[in-house]
């Protein structure tokens, strides 16, 4: 068993909204995994291995095969589901790599929904056959309940009305992702700044979710190269070491149950990622969270450890997650509400950039990095880097 | 009563698991034979004590708004003219441990409140795959 795991390349392609991409979604697949390639200093028929997430299309061998790798050794996926596995592909990397499986694993996310559709629309590609709703469905396709937003609006309303949270906790979330993508030339919401005005006077989607408590739909591909921390040494960027990543999921949480309804399901993340690393909340330098929605976000940060719930909007307000200088420096470069929603793994890119000193909007001596996957959804996972061994 | 989401909304697609519940013309919640825990929906196996021995309870059908969501944004065209909508996660009082998914009628969306009560109605439609009548569990708001 090798000590430790690295990622020594990250890349992405340029984001677009959604359906805007000029290319394919493999197109952007290979444009980001050769950009994180390049960035490791490797070449790309030197990668073995890769693993993603949420029912990803674009398959190993038609990669391996379109980028000239000999030896493909290693490849795995999450089990189905969405943004809430991004990390635990990260874990499956990490862990193929420490076991010596393979060398130079991708882990990366593409997606082009001008191609294929959109991911986020109910009954789209998931289907509403013939106007017959089936197994879990059935449950809640008669009723209007439809899309996450609709699921994770349930599970925030509960969470709000349990802890007396106003609106302004969900907007501070929103504005501190607006506000730390400005700095950010990849993001699409640069030169968009949000204000609290025009986040109330935004339609309603979903109450208590308005228009900006909602991630966008956008297309794009990113990329991460995971090697050994030996290995990583010798490449030519600063290695982001992979100090401990867990996933997580409780008993009752596959189906909706009162005692479970204001969760977003990284209680146990939070427990298997401290108990494994040895770190607490106070030790992350950074965070970036996966922002499906503001108000999972909400409960996730308060479930991960940072704030009892009846703090929370305390602890998100009065800019608290706004900037560098930040009491909490959180989705420093816009995360997926304002730089884009490649499924949270140009999330994982952020933290990289954070480990390595090169954010758009840096951190002083970043020595852990925390990367939180998409919440309310099970099973839940996150990652933290360090910057040193 | 008729469908709150319209007559051609979609429908459940009937199965072994969910017959009772949307045929039955009660509030059916999977109960375990052996430990009498709830659960819902149904499952091959007891979630509390993993035994295979599972019916089918009728409640009375009184519960709780647990939680509530209006839907403001039609995300298919046919409820284009039914938003808003409340979706609501309703705890039933004889069934501890269960929520159910429903829409609730006689109080307006955004009116509806965590604790309100409730009591089953349902919509009865025909479902011409199947052949059978249908009883969608539905909620009214109690004064």
């Amino acid at each position: 068993m090798n000590d430790k795991a690295a990622i020594c390349g990250i890349g992405e392609t340029v984001y677009y909204n959604r359906g805007d991409s000029p290319h394919t979604e493999f197109q952007l697949a290979c444009m980001a995994i050769t950009a994180a390639a390049d960035d490791a200093g490797i070449a790309p028929d030197e990668i073995d291995g890769f693993v993603t997430y949420s029912d990803n299309r674009n398959g190993p061998t038609r990669l391996s095969a379109a980028l000239g790798i000999q030896n493909l050794r290693f490849a795995a996926t999450t089990w189905p589901g969405g943004g809430n596995s991004v990390a635990g592909a990260m874990q499956i990397a990490e862990s193929a790599v420490r076991a010596g499986y393979a060398n130079n694993i991708v882990v990366f996310r593409a997606i082009a929904q001008g191609q294929f559709g959109r991911f986020g629309q109910a009954g789209g590609s998931s289907g509403m056959g013939g106007g017959y709703m089936a197994g879990g469905a059935a449950f809640s396709g008669p009723y209007g309940l439809l899309s996450p937003a609709q699921r994770c609006a349930l599970r925030t309303a509960r969470f709000m009305h349990d802890h007396d949270i106003s609106q302004e906790a969900l907007c501070d979330i929103a504005m501190a992702c607006y506000a730390n993508a400005q700095s950010n030339p990849r993001a699409l919401k640069s030169g968009k700044p949000l204000t609290r005005e025009q986040y109330h006077a935004s339609r309603w989607i979903v109450k208590p979710y308005h228009l900006y408590d909602c991630c966008p739909e956008n297309d794009g591909a990113a990329a991460s190269i995971i090697t050994t921390a030996e290995r990583a040494r010798d490449r030519k960027n600063k290695p982001a070491y992979i100090t401990g990543a867990a996933q997580g999921d409780g008993a009752s949480y596959s189906t909706l149950t009162p005692d479970d309804l204001a969760t977003s399901f990284y209680t146990p993340v939070a427990e298997n990622l401290w108990g494994y690393t040895g770190l607490e909340p106070k030790d992350m330098d950074v965070v970036q969270f996966y922002e499906n929605f503001t108000g999972a976000v909400l409960i996730a940060l308060s479930e991960m450890g940072f704030a009892p719930p009846e703090g929370i909007e305390e602890f998100v307000s009065g800019g608290a997650l706004v900037g560098p200088e930040a009491k909490l420096p959180f989705n420093t470069s816009g995360g997926n509400l304002a730089e884009a929603y490649i499924h949270g793994f140009q999330l994982i890119n952020e933290s990289v950039r954070q480990i390595r000193g090169t954010s758009t909007c840096q951190v002083r001596n970043v020595e852990h990095a925390l990367t939180v996957g998409g919440p309310g959804y099970a099973p839940g996972s996150a990652i933290v880097l360090g910057a040193s061994q | 009563m008729k469908r709150v989401l319209g007559d051609n909304w979609v429908l459940p697609a009937l199965d072994d698991d969910n017959r009772a519940f949307f045929t039955s013309g009660k509030l059916v919640v999977q109960q375990c034979s052996q430990c009498e825990k709830f659960q819902h929906a149904p499952e091959d196996i007891c979630q509390s004590c993993q035994s295979f021995e599972l019916h089918n309870f009728e409640s009375q059908g009184q519960g709780k708004v647990e939680s509530v969501a209006v839907v403001d944004h039609a995300i298919h065209p046919s409820l284009k003219d039914k938003v808003p909508y409340a979706i609501v996660a309703v705890s039933v009082d004889d069934a501890p441990g269960v929520l159910i998914v429903g829409n609730v009628i006689g109080k307006a969306p955004d009116d509806i409140r965590i604790g309100d009560n409730v009591s089953v109605v349902f919509e009865e439609v025909d479902d011409e795959r199947s052949g059978e009548r249908l009883t969608i569990p539905q909620w009214q708001a109690v004064q």
